[in-house]
């Protein structure tokens, strides 16, 4: 009875305050998408660390036509020249550090390029000329990418060195960026959304005084008389937060895993499955916000 | 069943006390009268009763227990024990009879077949039968307060504070409302009731409180609302209590308790 009570109480009070929980739900969806979207980019990140670290190679670049840098002076690398920066990657100065190293010629670099780009129209443009010979080296310790470079770039034939690490290090220092961005708006969100939730629920207890008043006169609760204005303001976060859940997912599914991942089939993007764990952590949140909120504000205008 | 000892109510610092060192004690199953003019500490006097507000100093005993002592959560059970009336009914206006009396017994959680048992019950002992799917704007006054009536005594509390409940009415509905909350009190419920509304404390001949500006100057059984027996020393401030002559409301007391 009581139960059903309290529910119907909570009824009346969503309908009676429409506007204002509909204000709430809107404000907790795009506080908590914002909450979200941090959490995907960093699940990005891990997913795309954990991918590309043990495949990300140091690469040698060697001189072709028209290269500008100071080891190229000669032209096109020689095969001479090719030779001894060979010896040298086997010297054990060198080999201490490096796991394994290939070489990759014009056209297989080409071929490359070619399936990496498949449904680009750059593709056409390019000619395996254009596109320079390397040495694709596999680090024990990606960490001492340092000792190669001093050791080849300025070799004769060598254009430039390249650790791969370091264009992904930038990549993610953009992305840890962005999802700094989005916490921050979030946070702001957040409070944004605390003080509508402890507005509704002051509109509401005092549109609701006369039931209120009358409650505590025959001896109501506390629980009775509160849990209502509390409840009220946790389901329209939840629903705020259900549906913050439902974006990031479509967004992971639709955005990620049909478009992005044509685009970019190199790149492993997160499943929409792995955005189900940030479901829960959103619900709880947007409940314990609302929870609060709500607590803080009846005990100042709530008296029982 | 209330008890106060010497009970001090200060609201502003700068004002009088609204309370002043109140002793009083009202037994089990006493109906009484809480007269005096407007301002005099009569709805203080109720408040603290109900725990509404602390006394400043002194102690409020209801059935026995010390109010300043019960912890906030223990207040409703000592509310459950109390029904209340007010002047101005306070009806939940978009709630018809039934729901409004309904409404006391949901909020302790009383079960469905417990409230379809006891509010028509309640209802035709304040004289509302068929009339429970009324909304309050389709009721008289006086019928309204029946409403409240029944709203307050639906939990059958113990003791029954009215705040000038006959404040709204005209004479003829304020009887049948008198009528009423003796026939509650004959039942057993203590019954406090303030009011300045002398033909009806005449007519009714209970016990009177008089209070005036925070102070009991009069404590009488079968009591007419102004004096018949001015203690010396204290006429004039009766007189000035009443806010009347005295002659002029004893003779109409007289001629009320003769009809
Ligand atoms: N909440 C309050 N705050 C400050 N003063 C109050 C408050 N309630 C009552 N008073 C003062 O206390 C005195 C007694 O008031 P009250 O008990 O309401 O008298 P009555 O009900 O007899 O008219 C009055 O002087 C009134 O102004
Ligand atoms: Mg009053």
């Amino acid at each position: 009875m009581r139960l059903a009570f309290i529910l119907g109480e909570i009824g009346s009070g969503l309908r009676r305050n429409l506007s204002m929980v509909v204000s709430v739900i809107l404000v907790t969806f795009v506080s908590l998408t914002f909450v979200g979207a941090a959490g995907m980019l960093q699940m990005q990140i891990n997913q795309m660390k954990g991918y590309w670290y043990d495949k990300v190679q140091v690469a040698i670049f060697l001189c072709s036509e028209g290269s500008t840098a100071a080891g190229c002076a000669s032209g096109p690398v020689t095969a001479e020249q090719q030779g001894s920066l060979n010896a040298l990657l086997e010297s054990p100065a060198v080999s201490q550090y490096v796991n394994d190293f290939q070489f990759e010629s014009k056209d297989e670099a080409y071929k490359h390029f070619k399936d990496q780009f498949s449904n680009s129209p750059i593709v056409d443009s390019v000619t395996p000329d254009q596109l320079p010979a390397s040495f694709r080296i596999n680090m024990k310790d990606p960490e001492k990418y340092q000792i190669i470079s001093e050791t080849f770039s300025s070799q004769p034939g060598v254009e430039t060195v390249i650790d791969q690490r370091q264009l992904l290090e930038r990549l993610f220092s953009v992305m840890n960026g962005a999802s700094l961005v989005a916490v921050s708006i979030a946070g702001v969100m957040i409070v944004c959304a605390i003080l509508l939730i402890a507005t509704t629920i002051r509109l509401s207890a005092f549109s609701r005084r006369r039931e209120t008043g009358i409650m505590r006169l025959v001896g109501a609760s506390k629980t009775v008389i509160q849990l209502p204005f509390i409840l009220e303001g946790v389901i329209a976060a939840v629903i705020g937060a259900a549906l913050a859940s439902a974006t990031l997912w479509a967004v992971a599914h639709f955005f990620l895993g049909e478009f992005m991942s044509q685009q970019y089939p190199d790149t492993a993007f997160i499943s929409s499955g792995q955005t189900l764990i940030l479901i829960p952590a959103l619900l709880i949140l947007g409940a314990s916000l609302a929870g609060i909120s709500s607590l803080l504000t009846l005990r100042r205008y709530l008296r029982v | 069943m209330i008890r106060f000892e010497n009970v001090t109510k200060v609201y502003d610092q700068k004002a009088r006390p609204a309370l002043d060192s109140v002793n009083l004690e009202i037994d089990r199953g006493e109906f009484t009268f809480l007269v005096g003019a407007s301002g005099s500490g009569k709805s203080t006097f109720l408040r603290l009763v109900l725990k509404e507000d602390r006394a400043t100093s002194g102690a409020v005993y209801v059935a026995g227990q010390n109010v300043a002592k019960i912890s906030s959560w223990r207040v409703p059970r000592l509310r459950r024990g109390i029904g209340v009336v007010f002047q101005d009914f306070r009806l939940l206006p978009q709630k018809n009879v039934f729901a409004n009396v309904a409404f006391a017994m949901q909020v302790i959680g009383k079960s469905r077949s417990v409230i379809r048992d006891t509010v028509p019950e309640v209802l035709k002992t304040v004289g509302l039968e068929g009339k429970e799917h009324r909304m309050p704007h389709e009721l008289s006054g006086g019928e309204q307060q029946r409403v409240a009536i029944a709203r307050a005594v639906v939990n059958r509390p113990g003791i029954l504070l009215a705040d000038e409940p006959t404040g709204n009415l005209d004479p003829t509905t304020s009887m049948g409302i008198m009528g009423i909350l003796d026939k509650i009190n004959q039942n057993g419920t203590t019954v406090v009731m303030a009011t300045h509304d002398d033909d009806i404390v005449n007519e009714m001949r209970k016990r009177v409180v008089e209070l005036k500006n925070g102070i009991v100057i009069r404590d009488e059984a079968k009591a007419l609302y102004t004096s018949m027996i001015p203690v010396v020393g204290q006429s004039r401030r009766l007189k000035d209590a009443s806010g009347r002559e005295n002659p002029d409301a004893e003779l109409r007391g007289e001629g009320e308790g003769q009809r």
